[in-house]
């Protein structure tokens, strides 16, 4: 976009004539650490007058009291809620009216806070994310009112919804052990009418300080502008103590675990086949992730031509990484293969199916063109998700939080083309082992007796239903 | 797990709104700093070109990751040109594209994609088929090779026809597991009537009616260089796009005589009320709906903005009043949708059981209110820079620019709407908003389906007489 710069003429046209040759796309990453202990990481591109924003607390799932299961998420709710200063309505309302989207979303191991907009809103959206870093406005409307808005949210995703998301609450729950990995994210309807707002003070007292985050902007500003904001909006507040962090790793399992559950509202089978990944920045994290994307990256891979083709059992496949993605967790993580299948197959056949191409993988490694095929996709993919300046941002503050070093972006795609077929072999050996897996088996429940014809399938009817 | 589940290019805002609880309060905090400057829209760069067959290139040359994004739409190959029988046909003619050529099965073609650091398909929508492909950007040509292979010369083997088949027929019964499925039908029906818009999802005696003959012969008809444009964005010259686009499309030509075009859709409808009923559903899920209009017809700007206001993000209208003051809902919206010969308005949210029928009467409310009350300054100020900002948001995204103009060209939208969006839209005013929602929103003229269990129909008698149907 670097020809709206340039005044919508022709000089565009030799900048790009000179940049066909290379692939090659690296971001420029500025970080700097306020005294407060905030992290700010700024990546400058001015192909577009946006900017995205991200601030990630270091708190997710993992870390929520006990008795309190689906409170961070709850928390994360409550800080679109209103401040002291900014009450409910404002937060919105001044992003809606700067030309801007947010949202936020949480996970095991963080909690991000994003937002984009016309680079004229950055202040605004920066004096805001600061107001709401200092405090909140404990107020028990707005936290029923985002209590019945979870609740809602958990039955529009899981309780009324087919699969009920359980290839990624149910798969959890099975896999791991420890309550900080195996517990309900999304929470339990009683923990979450229990939550109080005391509880909301100490976890923003405990979590949301400027030390447990990390400020990232991407777009139309250069790092010392963004240093300069950052300290302007977050340099007075100050650092607050973050408890200890329990130890919630957990080494990989040594015995296959298997469950089925009768799904009531699903009418095609399903199945979650899980494995504990190589934890964050171990040398096996790069080889995970081409393997899983060799095994279920798309319609090239071997799972898709395995599965929904050649053998004809599954209708299809799809690779889950939690619900993050290979680079962007930091405690125990799963790899997911997801897959509704067909009536006439049955997970045995699928299971067996998926150990027959994995013995492959171990046996015989990966032949050189596959390799280079599954590797150039995956990093082409990662460019693709770093396109938005949201994303980006987003990226980088996560990376940042996570791995304690922004820079990492620029190394992950090295560190693909790096993998080789040993490695491969090597980590499909020590992480796609029959010990080291949880299924589960997800069936449409049988239908109840007296209902309606139970043979026949629900388009007909319903499709003449409407007049 | 996210504070809400939308985050679109075009949507809204509200406060001002006499019943929004946080009018008073919303008052801007004194230290919150004001916006700076607009910078100037850019507006995106078109290098056109008309191939002798027909064929229409436009090039958008971006400077930003290393991709190009090629778009070929293709007009009237989409389900309008559907027979009545033959539901969602246009599904399977698209996806059945990429499972094999005269050259390459299916594998090969998946692989290649793959190789190239891209992808290949191709998708159905009511005024066209749309064949989309990206790639690195030194694997310009060779994806341009493969997009128009998969365009021109897909074979629909039989036995890839069976499986997609087969597997239609299970994803079918997948989705009518989900009750917004089953409602988009319903409502479908019910604001298009017999028109092809109406039956875009497939049923299973038209998957079952479907053989590759079939296809072939829909392929041949439908699929033409001169009812086609092909888009190209990206780390390229024009000069460059359009060579590779004229070396690998020039030779195209069509066979026989194209398909009629699709009759209008009708601009009113009766208001029907359905329920659907789901046993044991712990949400009603809600759908509001009537005729709309064609994108190119004479509403068209003022009706986005409208639709904006009223229900097109998360500080709209709906959405604020039913989730954020009332918390019936994780999630609630209204609008209007465009295509070529027609269009839709439509409106909904899924809600717990108890406050169905005081959810429906919120959505009444708000409509009405449209239609009578002027917007306020302020919150219409504030909806015109959303709508602005969304243009800049969407138009940083090289892919999104490729498919926005194609999308537009396909429902009858001139080349430079997209940069001249914002200003029209920055012109409307409020009285003529007030004119969309009196025209389009009022309550009488909507439809309503539910999805849910049979229990609520009790709350649901003030809205007029519920057909119950399975």
């Amino acid at each position: 976009m670097r020809i709206f710069k340039l005044g919508l003429g022709a000089l565009a046209l030799s900048a790009s004539l000179s940049a066909l040759a290379s692939d090659e796309w690296k971001l420029p990453i500025a970080t700097h650490k306020l005294a407060n202990g905030l992290t700010v990481v700024v990546s400058e591109d001015h192909s577009a007058p946006i900017v995205g924003v991200s601030v990630v607390y270091h708190v997710g799932m993992r870390l929520e009291p006990r008795n309190r299961t689906g409170f961070a998420h709850l928390f994360e709710h409550l800080m679109f809620q209103g401040t002291p200063v900014a009450p409910k309505g404002v937060f919105d309302k001044v992003i809606t009216s700067g030309g801007g989207r947010n949202n936020g979303s949480t996970r095991a191991d963080f909690t991000n806070y994003i937002e984009t907009a016309p680079v004229s809103a950055l202040e605004s959206l920066l004096w805001l994310e600061a107001d709401r870093m200092k405090t909140l406005d404990f107020n028990p409307e707005t936290l029923k009112n985002q209590q019945d808005v979870v609740k809602e949210e958990i039955r529009v995703n899981v309780k009324n919804s087919p699969y009920g998301g359980f290839m990624w609450i149910d798969i959890g729950q099975k896999a791991f052990d420890k309550w900080e990995n195996n517990h309900d994210g999304y929470g339990s309807f009683q923990d979450l009418e229990n939550a109080s707002l005391d509880d909301v003070r100490a976890f923003h007292r405990d979590y949301y300080g400027p030390n447990n985050a990390v400020l990232s902007i991407t777009g139309d500003l250069t790092p010392a502008q963004g240093f300069a904001l950052a300290e302007k909006y977050f340099g007075k507040i100050a650092a607050r103590p973050t408890p200890k962090s329990t130890d919630y790793s957990e080494g990989l399992n040594t015995a296959e675990r298997r469950f089925e559950q009768q799904d009531p509202l699903a009418q095609v089978p399903a199945a979650a086949v899980a494995w504990k990944m190589p934890a964050r920045g171990s040398r096996d994290q790069a080889p995970m992730a081409v393997l899983g994307s060799l095994l279920a990256g798309g319609d090239a891979s071997v799972l898709y031509q395995g599965l929904v083709k050649g053998r004809e059992l599954a209708l299809n496949v799809n690779e889950l990484y939690g619900l993050t993605d290979p680079w962007t967790f930091d405690g125990p993580t799963l790899y997911v293969v997801y897959s509704l299948y067909k009536p006439t197959s049955n997970v045995d056949a699928l299971l067996t199916a998926i150990d027959e191409e994995v013995a492959k993988i171990v046996k015989n490694g990966v032949d050189a063109a596959t390799l280079k095929r599954v590797k150039t996709s995956l990093v082409a993919g990662y460019y693709n998700d770093m396109e938005m300046f949201l994303s980006r941002a987003d990226r980088l503050a996560k990376l940042q939080t996570l791995w304690g070093d922004a820079k990492v972006a620029n190394k992950i795609p090295g560190w693909i083309e790096g993998v080789t077929s040993e490695d491969v072999q090597r980590v499909a050996r020590t992480y796609l082992t029959r010990e080291n897996r949880t299924t589960i088996d997800r069936k449409p429940a049988p239908k109840p007796v007296p209902a309606a014809p139970a043979a026949a399938p629900a388009a007909a009817p319903a499709a003449a239903a409407s007049k | 797990m996210n504070k809400h589940f939308r985050l679109t290019l075009l949507a809204a805002a509200v406060i001002a709104s006499p019943l929004a609880f946080a009018s008073a309060s919303a008052q801007l905090p004194a230290e919150l700093p004001p916006f700076a400057k607009d910078k100037a829209l850019p507006v995106p760069q078109i290098t056109k070109k008309t191939l002798n067959n027909g064929l229409e290139i436009w090039v958008v040359p971006r400077q930003g990751i290393p991709r190009l994004d090629y778009v070929l739409a293709v007009r009237g190959a989409g389900f309008s040109a559907d027979a009545a029988n033959q539901q969602g046909f246009a599904t399977l003619l698209a996806n059945v594209m990429t499972e094999g050529t005269a050259k390459r099965d299916s594998r090969a073609i998946a692989e290649a994609a793959q190789g190239l650091g891209g992808n290949v398909g191709a998708s159905g929508a009511n005024d066209g088929i749309t064949v989309f492909a990206d790639a690195l950007a030194s694997n310009a040509a060779p994806m341009m090779h493969l997009l128009a292979e998969v365009a021109r010369t897909p074979a629909y083997p039989d036995r890839e026809v069976a499986l997609a088949k087969a597997n239609a027929l299970q994803n079918l019964k997948a989705s009518e597991a989900r009750p917004a499925f089953r409602a988009t039908r319903a409502l479908n029906q019910a604001i298009y009537g017999d028109h092809a818009y109406g039956r875009t999802q497939p049923t299973a005696d038209a998957i079952d009616a479907v053989t590759p003959e079939a296809l072939r012969q829909a392929h041949a008809s439908r699929v033409r260089p001169e009812r086609s444009l092909l888009v190209i964005s990206g780390r390229i010259a024009p000069a460059e796009a359009i060579k590779l686009a004229e070396a690998a499309f020039g030779d195209w030509k069509a066979s026989g005589p194209a398909p009629a075009d699709a009759p209008a859709a009708r601009d009113s409808a009766p208001a029907v009320r359905v329920l659907l009923e789901r046993p044991n559903s712990v949400q009603s899920t809600l759908r509001l709906g009537r005729p709309g209009e064609a994108a190119s017809a004479a509403d068209q700007v003022p009706l986005r903005l409208a639709s904006t206001v009223i229900g097109g993000g998360f500080s709209s209208r709906v959405n604020i009043n039913l989730r954020e003051e009332k918390g019936y809902t994780y999630g609630a919206s209204a609008g209007a949708q465009s295509f070529r010969v027609g269009g839709a308005i439509t409106g909904g949210a899924d809600v717990r059981n108890d406050v169905t029928g005081a959810s429906l009467k919120e959505f009444f409310s708000e409509y009405k209110r449209l239609g009578e009350e002027l917007v306020g300054e302020e919150e219409l100020a504030m909806h015109k820079r959303y709508v602005a900002g969304g243009y800049l948001i969407s138009n940083q995204l090289q892919g999104a620019v490729a498919r926005t103009l194609a999308s537009n060209w396909l429902v009858g939208l001139p080349s430079d709407f997209l940069g001249n969006y914002v200003p029209l839209i920055q012109r409307v005013s409020a009285e003529q908003v007030r004119e969309m929602g009196r025209k389009y929103f009022k309550p009488e003229a909507q439809s309503v389906v539910v999805v849910g269990d049979q229990k609520v129909l009790e709350q649901l008698k003030d809205f007029g007489e519920f057909t119950l149907a399975k």
